[in-house]
């Protein structure tokens, strides 16, 4: 995939500088000697065929900007939208009363790609900064998140059962909020990220042990779109 | 006739000193006329009170509820009374009453009104003398079982200046679930509640709305549900990210809660009387501030902040400035602290703080700043104060799985509330006048 864009690159700007060598080049000055003119032609067409680049670039920018920023008019009209529309439907749940869960997204991937993205990140005990264990976890995920630009997840944090039951909703929005802040800052869009805190609410593990809670307290992934539309 | 007005008059001046005390602490404290004769008694001792055994029913059943509820006031000793029954009609022989050392008699009486089952008398045994009548509305099942309840709490209110805690209930959470139940732990009813779970309900001070957090599918949002129609509405912008800890303020005009976004958790406040406006109280930036709790008269907040690492007691105003650290901490050494609640009379602040492991309860004196423990003996967690500022529930495992127990602040003695099922995250309800 990245072959066929620099070719395709390659295929477009070699034509676009020879026109702008045999279209932009100066007459040769009389007075100079012939080689020391050919090598000035030489670098005022490459001055002004850097200029016309540049100009191109600069009027491509503008274009790309314009359209950046339509889109981000678009998108932020669609937040709008979708936040109205989510609203509405979080009032609608409570009003009826609902409370399962909708079934996570097909992914649409292999099983060895599922599993690297379904794999949970752990937290030290009252913790939610992210480890180098827990890096390397997402550090998988994000290879197939760049691999898969339409798939997007949900974060949910939980802690185990320790702490005081309203506090542990808290860390868990954090501990879901750390791992999404990495997976961002290592490139991944925001809007593929959803996160939410279920606290103590859903251990995995119903023990009282060291290693219940240390299983406990983590960081779970769901598939909120598939990697094919 | 005379005499007695003016034994009473000495008896009130000397109750003054203390009224005023009371006074300062919480506003139902002055009973209705402002003068009040009660019982004197040596200080750190309890005025001793019996009821008098009455046969057949409804006494029976009446009596029953009565002489818990004041038992459970904590606010007297309940002695065993001599049998046979008094006598309904005559007066009672105050003799062999003080033969067992009583202060006080409760006796019931045929009410002389129609609408009324039965009337509660109390007499003041060492003045021989009817102080006070209350009539029991008629009726059958929880309307009967109520007015009995704010019969005994009047009897308190007599006595103390402070009205007792029996017309009151508790909300809880059990298995996910909104329940409530009658402070002497009878009238266990779920609360058909939005969510799973439904988490951390909070009484408007009507009595008659509740709020809560409610895990529905695509959210957790703030629900303010009426008891009585069921009907719910949402507290505007908590349709998105965590919404948790509500509280109403004590005049029920603002709703504090806790809203958490991926920049961490804040305490916000809505107007819940002009049904608008969600201001921000904190900045924390990646900290948590949560479980906002109200002073008595809406000036300020309690609640709960990671800004120095650990969760620990912070206090500020109710405009979110002035904030400052309310229970002292050691960085470090001293344990999370988490579930404040600000007692109804603004003088306490209850919570709970890890200590070896384990939550325990302790409470604040705001005045002062000091710290005392109250527990030591399993996890206690999530106190909530009742009306009378003198009762606290929480949540404990000292008898295995977790249970509501309510302590008496003042001396100590702790009754279990809750006994099958788990339970948690309690609130106490104001004084209801109806059931």
């Amino acid at each position: 995939m990245g072959h066929s864009i620099a070719r395709r690159c390659f295929r477009t700007l070699v034509p676009l500088a020879v026109a702008a060598l045999s279209e932009c080049g100066p007459k040769p000055p009389p007075q100079v000697a012939p080689q020391a003119a050919a090598d000035s032609v030489a670098a005022a067409a490459r001055r002004d065929s850097l200029a016309a680049s540049a100009r191109r670039d600069s009027l491509a920018a503008v274009a790309r900007r314009d359209s950046v920023a339509a889109a981000g008019r678009r998108d932020s009209l669609a937040t709008v939208a979708r936040a109205a529309a989510r609203a509405d439907t979080v009032r609608a749940q409570v009003r009826e009363n609902v409370v399962e869960e909708p079934a996570p997204a097909a992914s649409g991937l292999d099983s060895a790609a599922a599993a690297d993205l379904a794999t949970m990140v752990q937290f030290e005990f009252d913790r939610s900064d992210v480890g180098a264990a827990s890096a390397a976890i997402l550090d998988r995920k994000l290879r197939i998140l760049q691999q898969y630009p339409r798939l997007a997840l949900q974060v949910s944090g939980h802690c185990d059962e320790r702490g005081s039951d309203e506090y542990n909703l808290a860390l868990g929005e954090r501990r879901a909020a750390a791992v999404k802040r990495y997976l961002v800052e290592h490139g991944v869009a925001e809007g593929r990220l959803t996160i939410v805190s279920y606290g103590e609410e859903r251990p995995l593990d119903p023990g009282h042990t060291e290693e219940a809670w240390a299983r406990n307290r983590r960081a779970e992934f769901a598939v909120t779109a598939g990697a094919r539309p | 006739m005379s005499a007695a007005r003016g034994r009473a008059a000495a008896l009130a001046g000397l109750l003054f000193v203390a009224g005023l005390a009371a006074a300062a602490r919480a506003q139902d404290t002055i009973p209705p006329g402002g003068v009040r004769v009660g019982i004197t008694y040596t200080p750190g001792t309890r005025p001793a009170l019996a009821v008098a055994r009455s046969g057949g029913a409804p006494f029976d059943s009446v009596r029953a509820i009565l002489e818990r509820d004041l038992d459970f006031s904590d606010q007297f000793e309940i002695l065993a009374p001599p049998s046979p029954p008094a006598r309904s009609g005559e007066a009672p022989d105050y003799r062999v009453f003080r033969a067992i050392g009583a202060d006080l008699l409760v006796v019931l009486a045929p009410a002389e009104s129609e609408r009324a089952a039965v009337e509660v008398q109390l007499h003041d045994v060492r003045r021989g003398a009817l102080v006070r009548r209350i009539s029991v509305a008629g009726g059958e099942g929880p309307e009967r079982r109520w007015a009995v309840h704010r019969a005994a709490d009047e009897v308190v209110r007599w006595v103390t200046g402070r009205a007792g805690i029996a017309a009151t209930r508790l909300l809880f959470v059990r298995n996910g679930q909104i329940w409530r139940v009658d402070a002497d732990g009878s009238g266990l009813t779920q609360v058909p509640a939005a969510g799973r779970p439904a988490l951390s309900p909070a009484w408007a001070p009507d009595g008659r709305r509740i709020a809560y957090t409610a895990f529905v599918r695509s959210g957790q949002p703030i629900v303010l549900q009426d008891l009585a129609s069921g009907e719910r509405e949402i507290v505007p912008t908590t349709e998105y990210g965590l919404n948790i800890t509500p509280e109403f303020s004590r005049d029920g005009a603002h709703l504090a809660f806790a809203h958490g976004t991926e920049a961490g958790t804040d305490v916000y406040v809505y107007d819940v009387a002009r049904q608008c406006c969600v201001t921000r109280l904190t900045v924390g930036r990646f900290s948590d501030n949560l479980s906002p709790t109200w002073s008595s008269d809406g000036s300020r907040l309690a609640f709960i902040s990671t800004r120095a690492g650990t969760p620990q007691l912070y206090g500020m105003d109710a405009d979110g400035g002035g904030a400052d650290v309310m229970a002292r901490f050691d960085f470090g050494t001293t344990g999370q602290t988490n579930g404040p609640s600000w007692s109804p009379d603004g003088q306490a602040v209850a919570f709970h703080r890890e200590v070896n492991g384990s939550p325990q309860l302790f409470v604040l004196d705001v005045g002062m700043r000091t710290v005392r423990q109250l527990t030591g003996t399993g996890r206690n967690e999530d106190p909530t104060w009742a009306p009378d500022g003198r009762h606290v529930c929480f949540v404990s495992s000292r008898s295995g799985a977790q249970q509501l127990w309510v302590l008496d602040v003042e001396t100590g003695r702790v009754r279990q509330l809750t006994t099958s099922g788990g339970a948690r995250l309690p609130a106490w309800s104001p004084r209801l006048a109806t059931p």
